[in-house]
């Protein structure tokens, strides 16, 4: 069975007290400290919408009721489709989905150790491979094609995993001409204008740049995109003690505000256009000042986020999942499952990252989705919780049993088993013996079996007919 | 007591304190005189500047130096502590001449044309400073041409060029290209930097040398700077 969209919320790393603290410290810093914007058009956008603009520093201004009518506008549930409608997600409320996440530059290869450039080829494969893995539920294109030229890069990353998967496919996006041509074909791939904007069977990302700031080239995008009235995330991303406060409380405060800014932004643009709160708030290795992508505090701070986003109304995009490890060791599970773990049970909407991602987020391992799908499973079973009820307290079957009797055979665990307990796909409980007979495997070797089995399999390729009419029209595309 | 002024120096530049307002890593030293306070006293009481500079700075920072690499210190620690030393020599670098000690060059620093990205340059900054340099910062996004009026106007030994995107890298080729022009190149010892940045694209666009963080970039100006050559 496959678990998505179960309600989390179980775990609150911030009090009500807390959530309103932060609150009020981001509503202030946007009324009295405010935030560069360096696009003309963000610029005069929000000015248009009512922000207080000094043009000469560009800073803009919002007074607090301003703000509050500003992110009332976006919407409080955003549907993301798949191009199979079983992958369809509603995000919003405490539910929980996960995706992959990106854009790593690098594949690593466990057999050898190294890594290697990756390319368009490894794009495609690593949407076929999270095609078939249940436990990850979006597919956020994970990879940079280092062989393409820049101006060809959007078209070809999202034919990739249109092409690949039926899962929903979120994406970076480079250039205001790519944007315009991915949602083209994304139109061709719905089949018109009007069934993209009713099935969004792709969203995109445009970031702010923490601290307080919309950027020149971002926040053209930003403005573009929420034009068109595509599903969008403005992920920011405060690092503690670089770009944030290096308090936890001071860094969801800068993510508060970096996000929120982003949002009004698109509001001010498009109001109703779907619009999703991002965080992508970590800390920085103290020694070097290095991002880093498996911390503890990670967790924490993207969880809170999660609070914040169920305070704001808004759905989340969280961050989580990742390992800062270089190989797949100890370290890059208990990182990625920590940090998961974290996001899950907070009830993040959309934990991005979720799946395959090592080396501060630099580079992604196909073996590495298939590890992180099982940790995804554990995870969305924790989020499940425990139903308590009749049924399950069992107490008839107890004395129906009695004393030193056994369940085995009992109908309620054939009924019950499936649905309680989850069934991994590549954790080993063999005896040792059973282990050392099949070859001793360890995780990764048996993760390396089910890429093999997955990739050799059948694609989810797009309908031919649909395929012809896409690669005729746009020439740049590699298929 | 002249020993022990020179000793506080050291310990509140370890501490990195700057005044008697900041916090050291150990508890209850606000209030007490930080590193500014106590040169001031240590001039006042006539106490000889290459003591002060030597025994209580250079000797300080080779600690905070040693404690950050033995996972002690973090950045911020050695930040402060560079900082004290900076705050230091400005406040002696008008008593050198008389004492007979050369001071250090003067050095430029800017993040390049269309990169924002400024966190990196300024350790650097403050590292350089901390190491006793007289440190001229240009900002980000700064023009070429501006670049090449600060050179002319300033007469600065070195030049320090960042750049932290791929896309951004290239002016500060185009920068070294742009005093080219204005014969100005010569003058001027060019040092780039920047995550992108590598040894050998410094070589390919004509730079000096290449610093891969901040404590590199300190070496790298040590080794060419003429009071190295000098004691050469």
């Amino acid at each position: 069975m496959i678990r998505k969209g179960l309600a989390g919320g179980s775990y609150k790393p911030l009090t009500p007290e807390a959530i309103s603290r932060i609150n009020e410290t981001a509503l202030r810093i946007i009324e009295e400290i405010g935030c560069e914007v360096n696009s003309d058009i963000a610029l005069a956008s929000l000015k248009e919408a009512g922000a207080i603009v000094d043009k000469e520093q560009r800073r803009v201004r919002l007074p607090r009721e301003k703000s509050l009518e500003l992110i009332g506008l976006a919407p409080s549930e955003v549907r993301l489709c798949g191009r199979d409608e079983k992958h369809d997600i509603q995000l919003g409320g405490n539910r929980v989905y996960t995706g992959t996440g990106g854009t790593a530059l690098y594949i690593y290869e466990p057999d050898t150790e190294l890594k290697r450039p990756a390319t368009l080829d490894d794009l495609k494969k690593i949407a076929r491979l999270v095609d078939k893995l249940d436990n990850i539920h979006l597919f956020l294109l994970p990879t940079y094609p280092n062989e393409l030229p820049f101006e060809q890069v959007d078209i070809n990353r999202f034919f990739a995993g249109l092409d690949n998967t039926t899962k929903h496919i979120m994406g970076g996006i480079y250039t205001l001409d790519g944007m315009e041509q991915v949602i083209k074909m994304a139109e061709t791939v719905a089949g018109s204008a009007e069934a993209l904007r009713e099935r969004p069977i792709i969203s995109m990302i445009s970031c702010t740049i923490s601290p307080l700031i919309i950027d020149g080239e971002y926040g053209d995008l930003l403005v573009a995109i929420a034009r068109k009235g595509i599903p969008l995330v403005c992920p920011a991303e405060p690092l503690c003690g670089a770009t944030s406060p290096i308090t936890l409380a001071g860094n969801l405060v800068v993510q508060t505000v970096d996000s929120l800014m982003a949002i009004m932004l698109t509001q001010a643009v498009n109001p109703g256009t779907p619009v999703i709160f991002g965080s992508v708030a970590t800390n920085t290795d103290l020694r070097d000042l290095k991002y880093i992508a498996g911390s503890v505090e990670m967790g924490l701070l993207n969880a809170a986020g999660a609070q914040m986003a169920q305070f704001y109304k808004l759905p989340f995009y969280a961050t989580g999942g990742m390992t800062d490890s270089k190989v797949l060791d100890a370290q890059s599970g208990y990182e990625s499952a920590i940090t998961n773990l974290l996001c899950a049970l907070a009830g993040a909407n959309f934990i991005h990252d979720a799946a395959g991602l090592m080396e501060f987020a630099m580079t992604v391992c196909y073996e590495k989705y298939v590890i992180d799908n099982e940790i995804l499973g554990m995870v969305m079973r924790a989020v499940e919780g425990i139903r308590v009820d009749d049924e399950t307290l069992a107490f008839d079957l107890i004395k129906e049993v009695g004393p030193g009797g056994n369940f085995i055979t009992a109908k309620h665990t054939r009924r019950f088993m499936r649905k309680e307990h989850y069934q991994p796909g590549l954790s080993n409980r063999d005896s040792r013996e059973e282990w050392e007979t099949e070859g001793k495997k360890n995780t990764w070797e048996s993760a390396a079996e089910t890429v093999r089995t997955i990739l050799d399999g059948p694609a989810s390729s797009l309908p031919d007919t649909v395929r012809q009419q896409i690669l005729a029209e746009f020439k740049d595309i590699v298929a | 007591m002249p020993e022990d002024i020179i000793n506080l120096i050291k310990e509140n530049v370890i501490q990195g304190r700057v005044t008697q307002d900041d916090e050291g890593i150990e508890e209850g030293m606000v209030g007490q005189p930080g590193v500014t306070e106590l040169i001031e006293e240590a001039l006042e009481s006539g106490e000889n500047v290459s003591d002060i500079i030597n025994q209580g700075l250079t000797a300080s920072m080779e600690v905070v130096g040693k404690k950050f690499e033995n996972e002690e210190y973090y950045i911020p620690d050695m930040l402060a502590s560079a900082e004290a030393v900076g705050a230091a020599m400005e406040i002696l670098s008008p008593h050198l001449a008389s004492s007979g000690i050369k001071p250090k060059g003067k050095i430029l620093i800017a993040t390049v044309k269309g990169d924002l990205h400024e966190i990196g340059k300024n350790i650097v900054s403050i590292l350089l400073r901390g190491a006793g340099y007289m440190v001229k910062d240009l900002g980000n996004d700064v023009e070429p041409q501006d670049i090449v009026k600060a050179v002319r106007e300033e007469k600065p030994e070195f030049l320090g060029l960042s750049a932290l995107l791929t896309s951004t890298m290239v002016y500060m080729g185009e920068t070294i290209e742009a005093l080219k022009e204005n014969g100005l190149r010569d003058n001027v010892i060019i040092i780039v930097g920047g995550a992108p940045v590598s040894e050998e694209y410094a070589g390919s666009i004509g730079a000096d040398a290449y610093g891969a963080d901040g404590f590199q970039a300190v070496a790298v100006v040590e080794a060419l700077s003429s009071s190295a050559s000098d004691d050469k």
